[in-house]
């Protein structure tokens, strides 16, 4: 029994994040002004994991702050941007990174999600970064198109892992965040 | 023409009604607003009693609010002398941007200032979710319609400096 119990513990500390992400800078957009609208704000603030949702007149953009030690879905800010009536123009998440290996066109498993860097040179990621998500819907149709040629796997356009990565130990279901830095 | 008038007001009003259930009532009082204009002196809404009003929530960076300041600007300078007024509250935060806003769409027309944008008291307390918000309110301050632009504006307008 102890032991199974240290087996559990090993494995949920196994899947604990090297990058817990504090805050992020999200812009939308739609056929009407989105600033000029506090259904986005509501929306966002809304979510669980948000701690707090600020508008940035300036730069026509949320200044999201998370909730500190819990777990971000990238995925749940979109839904609540779309409840809105809008749609992600840009999305950018802070976080602390801690020893992410990353590099050009590879599969990075943090938690139960995988980060896979299109244009990125070989580097390790440590302490305060920010990403910006690359995937389908998080930014216009336009620049997806452009930047999505980064790689020829298919998770790019399904935003899941499919078989693309099983060697690496990434079930086929794993949510894949297309990101850049 | 007065029914019909009367029956666009209304539909209006029920319209909004739908989407929004806290929002001040169709024939309700005005709640009164009293906030600093451009010189710092404190306006309210209730000293312009006697005036068909349209209560005007709006910012400098709100892009569709200042395309709607062209065509305020015309009905303004057309019915103002009829006993026409325009309350113009800007959510701004920054009271220099809403100056230089105001000069530069050429707004004559009544102005204050409750900076805090959503936050600000008076649109949570006429729960504005969205700018440009209008109210019309009429000589005897109730509030007759909302979010009309253009001529159905000045339809209801007509109808009411007539009333």
């Amino acid at each position: 029994m102890k032991k199974l119990l240290i087996l559990v513990v090993i494995a949920l500390l196994g899947t604990t994040v090297n990058a817990q992400f504090t805050k992020a800078t999200l812009q939308a957009t739609g056929l009407t002004c989105a600033m000029c609208n506090n259904a986005i704000n509501k929306a966002l603030q809304k979510v669980g994991f948000v701690e707090s949702v600020k508008s940035d007149i300036k730069n026509s953009a949320f200044n999201i702050v998370f909730r500190s030690g819990v777990a971000v879905n990238i995925d749940a800010l979109k839904d609540a941007v779309e409840d809105a009536g809008f749609s992600v123009g840009s999305l950018k998440l802070t976080g602390t990174f801690t020893d992410m290996k990353i590099a050009a066109d590879q599969h990075i498993k943090v938690g139960d999600v995988s980060f896979h860097f299109l244009e990125a040179t070989e580097q390790t990621l440590n302490g305060e970064q920010t990403i910006t998500v690359v995937d389908k819907n998080f930014l216009s149709a336009k620049q997806f198109k452009k930047i999505s040629a980064a790689t020829k796997m298919a998770c790019v356009q399904t935003g899941k892992a499919g078989d693309c990565c099983s060697k690496e130990g990434i079930d086929p279901g794993t949510r894949v965040y297309h990101v850049t830095i | 023409m007065n029914k019909q008038v009367f029956i666009l007001l209304v539909s209006f009003f029920s319209l909004q009604s739908y989407s929004s259930t806290a929002q001040p009532k169709q024939g309700q009082l005005a709640a009164d607003i009293a906030l600093p204009s451009v010189g710092g002196d404190t306006l309210r809404l209730s000293s312009l009693k006697g005036k068909v009003v349209l209560l005007d929530f709006w910012a400098s960076w709100c892009g569709p609010c200042r395309v709607s300041n062209k065509s305020l600007v015309k009905l303004y300078s057309n019915y103002k002398k009829s006993g026409f007024e325009i309350l113009g509250v800007s959510l701004d935060d920054d009271k220099g941007k809403w100056e230089n806003a105001i000069k530069k769409d050429n707004i004559t027309w009544l102005q204050v200032n409750d900076g805090g944008g959503w936050e600000a008291q008076t649109a949570i307390k006429w729960q504005i979710d969205a700018i440009p918000t209008s109210f019309l309110i009429d000589k005897e301050g109730r509030l007759l319609a909302m979010n009309l632009e253009g001529k159905e504006l000045e339809k209801a307008l007509k109808y009411l400096l007539d009333k």
